[in-house]
This record gives structure tokens, C-alpha cells and sequence, in this order.
């Protein structure tokens, strides 16, 4: 239940409409969205978020135990945001691409640790043969059947399509007959084209990137979304990206979770022009996204991204998921990232705990697999 | 009011936790044989006693936080004697029915295999008995003069098979007598009668005759008196193992803290009533503010301190200051267990900034627009009032327009003490020398038990207190501070805040409250709860509690920009400063960096208006 004090902050900021709506559990208007992102009342909207919060989760906090895999960071595209590509596989441009036999010996390396998922995203190298992935799946499936794969994201499927003459169904049903389970929600950045044209003017578009999704949704694949938030976006264009996104969870189910993602400054093109988003942009993003997407069931702080003491605090503005213990991280670090790699099991547990709620581990598919109570 | 009527025994070890309460206004205490006390307890002639920590086992007695009597190691007066080994014993012979001597005896032994007999017989008796395949168990100041072949001291027994201390006796006291004082008093008694520990030897010879050297020793190297999370595994690992073997029935310990607690919390009208109260600018009580602290949920705390927040400064104006922090030394002599920044003197690494080193952080502050030194250093044992007099005048000649924010209360003491001065004069001759104000340092956590445990040779609270109200009324102005997360727990940060609140009543000095958590890389002390979701608690309770404190200050420094971002919407109405220099907080690990233009950017981008101020919180033109 929402408390006086709540109340009596959202009248006076003006949001006891909104605040209406979101207690009858009427969907919000795109100028709701805006609205709430301008009001700058963090308080107040993290009120109204984390009571949303805690109607559909309690006091659950979810994470899962995994590892994170980039085979390659070789990327023909040029997106002005990214510390991570590099132009070709040669020493010198700081390239590399493992071979079959060194990325499938990294992943099983971490199975003694009883890592639950592993994550795989790449670049869209121009020269690797299609069976590259599809050999990658099949090895890492055979030699660890329980472990599941979350892989590549609708930028490297659209990417998939076009180079090796295939329908986005065409390869989603061959990586998943090769083992893949679950689809990564990255490169999703903005929607809006006049951003798109300037920070990622040449992957995927935006319908590309929401048709790749709903034919892998039709597919039964789940998939995850993110947001790209913090270069040259307005706030409108924020909300007009999640509204995007909930048109398509209204029509195929399929989005897990939503991720919203700061932009990283240090090592590209851009990070000179924008400074890095400030964290009360996150909360605010995070508790404004909660309230509007209405049909996804969780919301997720990439704590890899926000540092653990902003992940923690996202947890009272609607965050319901820190991710997972990630190991092996490259993209975030290469852009500036401090966190320490990897977190170990009974720290993530202590993060959560000390936010007053309690740790759930998960699976892939949001299935809890224990709940550890204090 | 009716006295707590207490039970102890006279025995050398239990004197200093007695001592203290001769002439107690809250406790009357019966001095008793061993087996006398549980008895009396159980009978209810006695409200407390000083029991062995066997006779807890199947009853529902409250114990005492923070106070026992225990060893890590040898103790020396509860022994196993005989002529043989007790490998071969079959019988032992016990003067007292101490039933935690015995269930330790048969712990102990069991370990060996043994399992002999236990019959009771007097002191003497017994020990002149201890022959050939019988053994007695000596406890007590008769210990003392045991002579026999084969000894076992069983607290070094215990310490072997656990790897834990041994608790031997704890307060204990029927559920629901004790109030907070009560244990407030126990704690104070224990504090004094560890003081006195030198005399009750010297006392106890004179009694009885040894030597008052050994007695001293005992008391103080072989005794522990505290009752931490360490000892307390140490009892509950003896209770447990006693348990399992039979000696004892399971048990769970009760500690009076927790259930005052309780019992206080339950006094309170509502969570909901207090923020309410706290939001609408009523003063909290004590049980208000420790219940807010204890159970309210971050964003109900944020939404109460940001309402108190808008009251107080409804401009929508957040200030913050570009000040240098100037360690002038780290040589100190406290040694505090949180600090990762102090060197002893004659340490490779120690230092005293030269003038030439000062003119030139002075000189860079200025250039970037900096308005304030802040100006601090470890205690230093050679630097008298003179050195600190001559430092103000030449920084003040030379550059008259720096405010001069400096010396902790604790240095204050610290220059006082080593000038054999009075407060009042080592104040009055600091600010005739040029200091403009005090930074509120060194406060950590305002309540004693906690400084004692983390910062033993730092200032008491009332010590650190009287300096502020003494320069309060010399008209000087400060901050105040808290440092949390050391494994205090809501008691004592209320104590802390209220205590800040009391002086604030009287003399209105203080100009603003921050508060940080512990941050331990480098230091010996083990954290508490320093998360950032702690850390936003805190700092909206301040806004709450402390309601005649007019600023509040976030940390961006130990806590990142986006937290601090957080805490603007949850009470704090200051940044802070730019600083151009800290050495403190980064020794303990902390790396967050900012300078003027981004502090402004993370201040414009939460919704509000930078500005920049003076220590006195008058706003300063860009």
C-alpha cells in the first residue's frame, strides 16, 4: 500500500493522475512517461515505482549465476559509442578472435563453478563462416547439456541474415537446433532514427532489430530489451523506445526482462561530447520504465555498468534484478568500467540483503531456483 | 524507584565488574558463594547475577551485552590437578557444585576419552585425595596455589578444542527487569572496575596474601571482560558442545539488549506517525528516532527527510564549497582500528608538511577559486600550541582572504594536553592566532561503547562535545559529523544524533551534519553495514532527528555521484566540496573524483540550482 507520505508527495508534485492510473492498473500514456522523467521528484516516483515493484515481486531480489563469452571483438559496424570493437583481427588494432577450441575450453573452464548461464555476444566480424556459431553452440551444448545459452544479439542476427543469405526464422531455427535458448537484448541503443543516424548509423534499424525479436518470440525463443540511455537522446525518445517495446510485448509475450543501459564515456567516439549519464538519470529511467512498461515482468540493473553501490540503491526504485555474478566482462571495462570482475556469490548476496530484500537466484527463464532466506 | 537487586561472588576475577557498583543508585549488589547466585536468581530474591555460563542452559535469563568474564588462552584458576595424567583418572574430586567447571571438566576430558566420575568433596580434601588414578578440580582464588604434578588449566583446554575463548560467567538477569540503564550501568561499572584493576590486585593481596604482581597479571592479561561476537561464539560453542554430549539441554542465548529493544519499540505510537512527525518538522524521541532507524524502509525515510527538506530550504538551491583538505601531518598517536592514513612517528612514511608546501597548496586553492583550507592532522606528539600559532598567524598574514576551517576537537585536546592548557585558553589562543572555524572530524560514532571498541585512545563523547560547545560559545562555528557502518547498531546512532541535537539546543553552533560509512581498505576493522543503501538511510534519518541543524551535507566523496545525486532527494541540501585534495578517505580506498563543473553538472542534472557558499553557508559569487 502506498503510504501518506507517498501521497502527499505525488499531489504536490502534480502526479496524483498518474498516480491514479498506476493504482487502478491503467496503462500510462507516453506524455505520462515524459512527464514523470521531468519532474525530477526522485523520491516521490521511486515511491510510486517500488510500490509497482513489490506488487509483482515482494521483496525478491533476483541474480544468476553466469558467465559472459565475446568471442570476437572484430565489428564491421561503427557505432560512435562503443570502446569495444576493433576494425580486424590484426595485433596491432588490438583485434582478436578466439578459435572454436579456445572459446568452448573458456566457457567449460567455469563450469566447476556452477555457473547456470552462459552469455555470448560478438562482433559482426566480416569473415568468420556461419558455421563458426553454430559450431560454437554445438560444443559448448554437447560437453555441458544443462547450461543454458543466452546468444547473440538481433543486431548479429539481422548481421547473420544478410551475410549468409538466410531469413532471420532461417537462422534463429539453426542456432537453436545448434543449442541456443534464450536471445541477449543488445543493440536495441535508441529507436528513434535521427539518433540512430548518429550513433549507429549502420546496423540494424530499429524495425530490423523488433522484427528479429518478434519472429524469434514466434519461435518460443525469449529474449531480453535494452536501452541505450545518455548520448544525444531526448526524453521523449526514451519513452518513444519503451513504447516500442511494450506495442511488441503486447502482441508476442516474449520480453523477459527490460535492461535500460548508461552510456560509457571513456574510449570512443563520442565519449568526449557526452559525459557520462549521472546517476540519478539512471534511477529515474529505472522507476520511470517500471511504471510504463507494464507488461514486462521484470527490470534489470546491469550492476557490471552502474557499480554496485547505484545497483544496490536501484533495488527501491523498481529494479527487481541485479543480473548475474558475470564473469569474464569485456565490453563495460573496455569503456571505462571499474567494478571488480566478477562477484562472488555470498557478496551479491550481501548487496542485496543490506537493500532490505532477499536474494533469489534464477534460471534463464526466470524460474527461481532458491530463495535464500537470511 | 526500586534498586536491581544483584548477586555476584567475591572471587578476585568477578571484582571488576563489581567494583564499580559500590554505591550504585540503580543496582544493589549481595556478594555470594559460586552456587549461591543461581539459586537466587531462580528463587527470585535476586533480579541479576553474575552467573556461570552453564546455569543459562534451560532458562528463559536475559544476558547482559558486552560484558562477561572469559579467557583466551590460560586463565589459571580453573584446573584439573592430580598426581597422574588425567589420561588414566577414574575419579574426580570437585569442592564446589560449579556446574559449568564440571560440564567444561567433562567436555574437556571426553576430548581425551575420559569419562570419569564426579564426586563432591571440600577443597583441601579433595586436593590432598588427588592421587594415583583421582584427580580435583580447583576453581577459584584457591587456584592460585595449586602444586601438583599434572595440571590442566581448562581455559587453554577449551581454546584448543574450539580455537575459541571461553566464557566462564556473564550477567544474567530475569527476562524483563532490566531497562536500557540498567545495562548502561553494568557497562559503566565494568568500564571503571577495569580501570581499577592495578588496585583491586594490590586490595586482594593485602586480603589474602601473594603477590599483588601476579594478581595484576591476572586480571589484566589473562581475563577478558568484553563480550563480543568472538566470545560470544566462544559461549555458544560451549553451550552447544555441552549439548551434544548430554551435560546440558539445548539452548538458545537471550541478550537484554534485544529484548529492550522490544519492549521499547513497542512503546512508540507508530513508524508512520514518527516519519510523519519527522516530516513535519516535530521533534523525534529518542524511541521514535531509533524505531525510524531500526524499521523504516529507504523510500519512506527519503520521502519524509525530502518534505523536511523542502521546508527548509524551498529555494530548490543546492550549495557546495571548492575548499582544499590540508593533512599538515599524519603522524598520530591513537592509532584508531578504522584508519588507514595515520603513520607513527619516526615511520618511513611520516610526514610535516613544510611552510614551502603549504604556501603551495594555499596558493593553488586560490587559483581555482578555492575559498577554504581545510586543515587537519593526525596527533602529533611534538607539536605544542606554539607551532599551531605560529602556522594560523603566517598563513593568515599571508593569505587573509582563506577561511581557516581547522583542528578537529580531538586535536584540540590533543594541542591543550600537550600544552598543559585549559581548553578555553588553547581556544582563545588559536583563534587570536587566525582560526575561523572547526570541522566536525573525529566525531565517528558519538557513544562510548562504540568508541572504545573502535577508537580506544580517542576522545570520549563528552570530550569531543565539550570542545564544540566551548568554541560554540567563543563563536565559533562548525560542522558536525558521523561515521557510521562499524558495526554499531541503531541505539547508538541515535545516541549519536540526539547528542549532536542536545548541544545544538544550547548553542546553535553547528552549521551543518554529514555523515559517511566506515570505509575499510587498508584499516584492521572489520565493516558493519557501510552499503549505500545504509548510507541514504542515515543521512535521511539526520534530516529527520537533527531538526534544529540547518544544512545537510551528502558524501559524493565515499559514496559515488549518483548516490549522493539520491541523497539530495532524501534530505541533503549541500554537496559538499570540490576538494582539491583529500588524503584521508582515499588512503581507506575511495576514488571518486569530481571538480567544480561536474558537481554542478550531477546538482543541475537532479533538479537543482548550484550554488556556491561560504563555510557559513552564505552563498559566494561564482
Amino acid at each position: 500500500m502506498l503510504s501518506n507520505l507517498a501521497h502527499r508527495a505525488l499531489e504536490r508534485a502534480g502526479l496524483g493522475p498518474i498516480r491514479d492510473k498506476v493504482l487502478a492498473k491503467e496503462r500510462l500514456a507516453e506524455e505520462d512517461a515524459v512527464r514523470l522523467f521531468e519532474v525530477r521528484d526522485l523520491a516521490a516516483v521511486g515511491a510510486l515505482a517500488n510500490h509497482v515493484r513489490e506488487e509483482r515481486h515482494g521483496n525478491l531480489a533476483f541474480y544468476n549465476r553466469n558467465v559472459h563469452l565475446n568471442p570476437t571483438n572484430v565489428c564491421v559496424a561503427s557505432c560512435k559509442f562503443c570502446s569495444f570493437a576493433r576494425p580486424d583481427d590484426r595485433e596491432a588494432s588490438e583485434g582478436y578472435t578466439f578459435g572454436l577450441d579456445e572459446a568452448v575450453e573458456k566457457v567449460l573452464s567455469r563450469r566447476p563453478l556452477g555457473v547456470s548461464e552462459v552469455h555470448i555476444v560478438c562482433g559482426l566480424h566480416p569473415t568468420l563462416p556461419w558455421e563458426y556459431y553454430t559450431e560454437l553452440l554445438r560444443r559448448i551444448r554437447a560437453a555441458w547439456p544443462e547450461v543454458a545459452l543466452k546468444a547473440f544479439t538481433a543486431v548479429e542476427i539481422h548481421f547473420f541474415a544478410r551475410k549468409f543469405g538466410k531469413s532471420y526464422e532461417q537462422v534463429l531455427r539453426e542456432l537453436r537446433a545448434a543449442g541456443l535458448d534464450t536471445m541477449p537484448g543488445g543493440g536495441a541503443e535508441i529507436f528513434a532514427k535521427r539518433v540512430r543516424r548518429k550513433i549507429c548509423d549502420d546496423k540494424a534499424t530499429a524495425e530490423e532489430w523488433l522484427e528479429v525479436h518478434r519472429t524469434a518470440h514466434r519461435l518460443g525463443i525469449k529474449t531480453n530489451a535494452t536501452m541505450l540511455y545518455g548520448t544525444i537522446e531526448t526524453l521523449a525518445e526514451r519513452v518513444d523506445h519503451m513504447a516500442r517495446l511494450r506495442a511488441l510485448q503486447d502482441e508476442t509475450g516474449g520480453f523477459q526482462v527490460f535492461i535500460p543501459l548508461a552510456f560509457h564515456p571513456e574510449h570512443n567516439m563520442i565519449g568526449k561530447a557526452f559525459p557520462k549519464p549521472t546517476g540519478y538519470d539512471g534511477l529515474r529511467t529505472y522507476a520511470v520504465s517500471r511504471l510504463f512498461l507494464d507488461n514486462f515482468d521484470h527490470l534489470k540493473a546491469y550492476w557490471v555498468s552502474l557499480g554496485e553501490r547505484m545497483a544496490q540503491t536501484a533495488l527501491s526504485f523498481g529494479v527487481d534484478d541485479v543480473d548475474g555474478t558475470v564473469l569474464e566482462e569485456r565490453i563495460y571495462h573496455m569503456a571505462g568500467s571499474h567494478v571488480p570482475q566478477g562477484q562472488t556469490e555470498s557478496s551479491f548476496h550481501r548487496l542485496i540483503r543490506l537493500a532490505g530484500r532477499v536474494p533469489a537466484e534464477r534460471d534463464s527463464l526466470y524460474h527461481v531456483l532458491k530463495v535464500h532466506e537470511a | 524507584m526500586p534498586k536491581i537487586r544483584a548477586a555476584a561472588v567475591s572471587f578476585l576475577n568477578a571484582r571488576p565488574l563489581t567494583a564499580g557498583l559500590a554505591g550504585s543508585e540503580r543496582i544493589d549488589l549481595t556478594l555470594c558463594e559460586p552456587s549461591a547466585g543461581a539459586a537466587m536468581l531462580e528463587r527470585g530474591e535476586v533480579d541479576l547475577a553474575l552467573l556461570p555460563v552453564g546455569a543459562l542452559a534451560g532458562k528463559d535469563y536475559e544476558v547482559v551485552p558486552g560484558i562477561g568474564i572469559g579467557a583466551d588462552g590460560p586463565v589459571q584458576t580453573v584446573l584439573l590437578a592430580g598426581e597422574q595424567s588425567p589420561v588414566v583418572w577414574d575419579e574426580v574430586f570437585l569442592d564446589t557444585a560449579s556446574r559449568t567447571s564440571v560440564i567444561l571438566s567433562r567436555v574437556v576430558l571426553a576430548e581425551m576419552g575420559r569419562s570419569p566420575k564426579f564426586t563432591p568433596m571440600p577443597a583441601v580434601e579433595g586436593l590432598a585425595a588427588a592421587t594415583g588414578t583421582k584427580g580435583a578440580l580447583v576453581i577459584g582464588d584457591r587456584a592460585f596455589d595449586v602444586h601438583k604434578p599434572h595440571v590442566l588449566d581448562l581455559a587453554r583446554e577449551w581454546n584448543r578444542i574450539s580455537g575459541l575463548p571461553m566464557v566462564f560467567a556473564v550477567w544474567a538477569a530475569r527476562p524483563g527487569v532490566l531497562a536500557p540503564e540498567d545495562v548502561a550501568e553494568l557497562a559503566r561499572a565494568a568500564h571503571q572496575g577495569q580501570g581499577m584493576r592495578t588496585e583491586l590486585a594490590r586490595e586482594f593481596a593485602r586480603e589474602r596474601g601473594g603477590d599483588p604482581e601476579k594478581y595484576r597479571r591476572y586480571l589484566t592479561q589473562k581475563l577478558r571482560y568484553g563480550l563480543g561476537p568472538y566470545e560470544v561464539s566462544g559461549m555458544e560453542a560451549f553451550l552447544a558442545r555441552a549439548a551434544k554430549l548430554g551435560f546440558l539441554p539445548e539452548h538458545t542465548l537471550r541478550f537484554a539488549d534485544d529484548q529492550v529493544k522490544a519492549r521499547r519499540a513497542r512503546r512508540v505510537v507508530s513508524l508512520d506517525t514518527a516519519l510523519q512527525k519527522g516530516a513535519d518538522g516535530e521533534r523525534l524521541d529518542a524511541d521514535e528516532a531509533e524505531l525510524v532507524d531500526e524499521q523504516a524502509p529507504l523510500l519512506e525515510l527519503g520521502l519524509a527527510a525530502d518534505a523536511r527538506r523542502r521546508a527548509l530550504h524551498p529555494e530548490g538551491v543546492v550549495t557546495y564549497i571548492v575548499s582544499r583538505n590540508v593533512n599538515y601531518t599524519n603522524v598520530c598517536t591513537t592509532a584508531c582500528h578504522f584508519c588507514a592514513f595515520y603513520r607513527p612517528r619516526g615511520h618511513a612514511q611520516s610526514y610535516v608538511l613544510s611552510r614551502q608546501e603549504l604556501a603551495e597548496k594555499i596558493e593553488g586553492t586560490i587559483a581555482v577559486g578555492g575559498i577554504e583550507i581545510l586543515l587537519q592532522g593526525g596527533l602529533h606528539p611534538d607539536l605544542g600550541i606554539e607551532w599551531y600559532e605560529d602556522l594560523f598567524r603566517w598563513a593568515k598574514a599571508s593569505y587573509p582572504t582563506i577561511n581557516l576551517h581547522a583542528l578537529s576537537p580531538e586535536e584540540i585536546w590533543h594541542i591543550a594536553r600537550t600544552s598543559q592548557l585549559s581548553l578555553e585558553e588553547t581556544i582563545d589562543r588559536l583563534v587570536a592566532s587566525g582560526l575561523d572555524s572547526i570541522p566536525g572530524g573525529g566525531a565517528e560514532v558519538l557513544d562510548d561503547e562504540v568508541r572504545r571498541r573502535i577508537a580506544p585512545l580517542k576522545c570520549s563523547t563528552d570530550e569531543w562535545l565539550t570542545v564544540m560547545k566551548v568554541a560554540h560559545r567563543k563563536g565559533l562555528r562548525s560542522t558536525a559529523t558521523l561515521m557510521f557502518g562499524v558495526g554499531e547498531d541503531a541505539r547508538h546512532r541515535t545516541n549519536h544524533l540526539l547528542r549532536l541535537r542536545e548541544l545544538q539546543d544550547e548553542t546553535r553552533g553547528f552549521t551543518a551534519f554529514a555523515c559517511w560509512t566506515f570505509q575499510p581498505e587498508n584499516t584492521r576493522l572489520d565493516p558493519g553495514d557501510n552499503s549505500a543503501h545504509a548510507y541514504l538511510r542515515e543521512n535521511a534519518i539526520a534530516r529527520l532527528v537533527l531538526d534544529n541543524v540547518p544544512n545537510l551535507q551528502c558524501s559524493w566523496v565515499t559514496m559515488g555521484g549518483g548516490v549522493a545525486q539520491a541523497a539530495l532527494h532524501m534530505g541533503a541540501n549541500d554537496f559538499g566540496q570540490v576538494m582539491i585534495e583529500e588524503n584521508v578517505v582515499s588512503a581507506a580506498g575511495t576514488t571518486f573524483k569530481m571538480d567544480s563543473e561536474e558537481v554542478e553538472r550531477h546538482i543541475r542534472d537532479a533538479g537543482f540550482r548550484p550554488a556556491r557558499r561560504n563555510m557559513r553557508y552564505e552563498i559566494v559569487g561564482a
